[in-house]
């Protein structure tokens, strides 16, 4: 699955890096705990979080992870922008809830896989 | 910046409206009109400036007075058009000295509910220095906090850069990185910096993963809980070495924080998604060899070692 898949799936705003969109996801992660994120076990993933720190961002680039989703439309602090474009790391904010957008993924994953 | 290390329920536009003075955001190049003005001048002045009102100042730049479109209006409606702004403006001014902070301005145009206000040059007098509106405020919040980012933005590239010199330069052996005491926004700098070095030096990327994050998990646990260290890593053929090393003040029991979950971080930690206590079972994971040697007197010194196949 695409980034600007997802994008439409949670309704997202793109806040930064609309040219990174095209990158394939190969995992999920759904953390609001940045020590879970480190120990995940792949890379190329993107992250739904709930936190809205430039650490996000920093701890997101370290993994591996390819994109950052905001939920419940909190908006991240300037440096997570700062750092994201940076890094080229594309950053997602949708007002969906963690579980509500987990959801609409995996029912769009399911979806897919029917066909 | 101290507005990003406080987590407290002030949200950044909060904290700025208190932080940004009114000088900083009002407009010094000041439209204004003489007492003697007429209400017909007046209104072509507005109409060629595209605005909605302008002080009345006397010789020596004092604000005496306001006018507003609606006051033209008006004395267009009562037929006093031609007559001078002295008789008719409003006279009892507020104004607002250019040292206070934008905070005290939006209480006055929530309060008197102002297009515009006059800025003094200080609060003892009543000479101008400038004039503000809310679109100012608006637009000096947006551009401090683009500045914000785009400083974070620069830095992370400067960083970059650095990591790209160290490679032309043929720095292979020993890279040492100095980890400050609880510099929470820069930490993971150091880990950011290696793992581009790594990557420019085509290491296997999970191998690169693991690097960096050996080295994340140490810098923040330096950040956290000690009074400040270094990280050296050194890049041999087969194997990537690690080492931690911070001026104390020492881990009392190693065998206890070794254990997933125990943790002896503050809530502020906690509050940036850190301090869960799983650190150094997560730099054990990563490494293919790990060393831990605390003392209360010197401090602590970790070896982690991640061979690199070649």
């Amino acid at each position: 699955m695409k980034i600007k898949e997802i994008v439409s799936i949670l309704d997202a705003e793109v806040l930064t890096g609309d040219s990174y969109l095209d990158r394939e996801i190969e995992e999920f992660a759904v953390c609001d705990l940045l020590s879970d994120v480190l120990a995940l076990s792949k890379d190329h993933f993107l992250l739904l979080t709930g936190l809205t720190t430039q650490q996000v961002v920093r701890t997101a680039e370290i993994a591996g992870g390819i994109g950052v989703v905001f939920v419940r439309g909190k908006t991240p602090e300037p440096g997570a922008i700062g750092m994201a474009r940076s890094h080229n790391i594309p950053l997602l904010m949708t007002s969906m809830s963690t579980f509500e957008a987990c959801r609409a993924i995996i029912e769009d994953i399911n979806k897919k896989e029917k066909k | 910046m101290t507005i990003l290390h406080s987590r407290e329920k002030l949200t950044l536009a909060n904290e700025l409206i208190y932080e940004i003075k009114v000088k900083d955001a009002m407009t010094r190049n000041v439209i204004y009109f003489s007492q003697d003005a007429t209400f017909r001048e007046i209104q072509l002045s507005l109409k060629k400036n595209k605005i909605s009102g302008a002080p009345i100042l006397d010789e020596n730049k004092n604000i005496v007075g306001m006018v507003s479109i609606d006051n033209v209006i008006t004395a267009l409606d009562e037929g006093y058009v031609n007559d001078k702004v002295k008789y008719y403006m409003t006279k009892e001014v507020i104004t607002i000295p250019q040292s206070y902070s934008l905070v005290s301005a939006i209480k006055k145009f929530e309060y008197y509910k102002f297009g515009r206000l006059p800025v003094t040059k200080n609060a003892r007098t009543a000479e101008i220095a400038g004039i503000l509106t809310m679109g100012d405020i608006l637009n000096c919040l947006l551009i401090s906090i683009q500045t914000i980012a785009e400083k974070v933005e620069k830095k992370e590239d400067q960083n970059t850069q650095l990591s790209e010199k160290m490679i032309r330069q043929g720095k292979k052996k020993n890279l040492q990185f100095e980890v400050k005491k609880a510099d929470f926004d820069n930490a993971g700098q150091v880990a950011s910096m290696i793992r581009n070095y790594l990557k420019k030096l085509n290491i296997d990327k999970q191998i690169l993963r693991r690097v960096a994050i050996v080295c994340y998990e140490a810098e923040m646990n330096i950040s956290i809980h000690s009074l400040g260290g270094h990280i050296t890593v050194e890049v041999e053929e087969s194997k990537i070495a690690i080492t931690a090393t911070d001026y104390g003040p020492g881990i009392p029991d190693i065998e206890e924080a070794m254990r997933p979950g125990y943790t002896t971080a503050s809530e502020q930690i906690r509050a940036l998604g850190f301090g869960a206590g799983m650190g150094l079972p997560n730099i054990k994971k990563c490494a293919d060899h790990l060393e831990l040697e605390s003392s209360m007197e010197t401090g602590t010194i970790l070896k982690a070692t991640i061979h690199s196949g070649g």
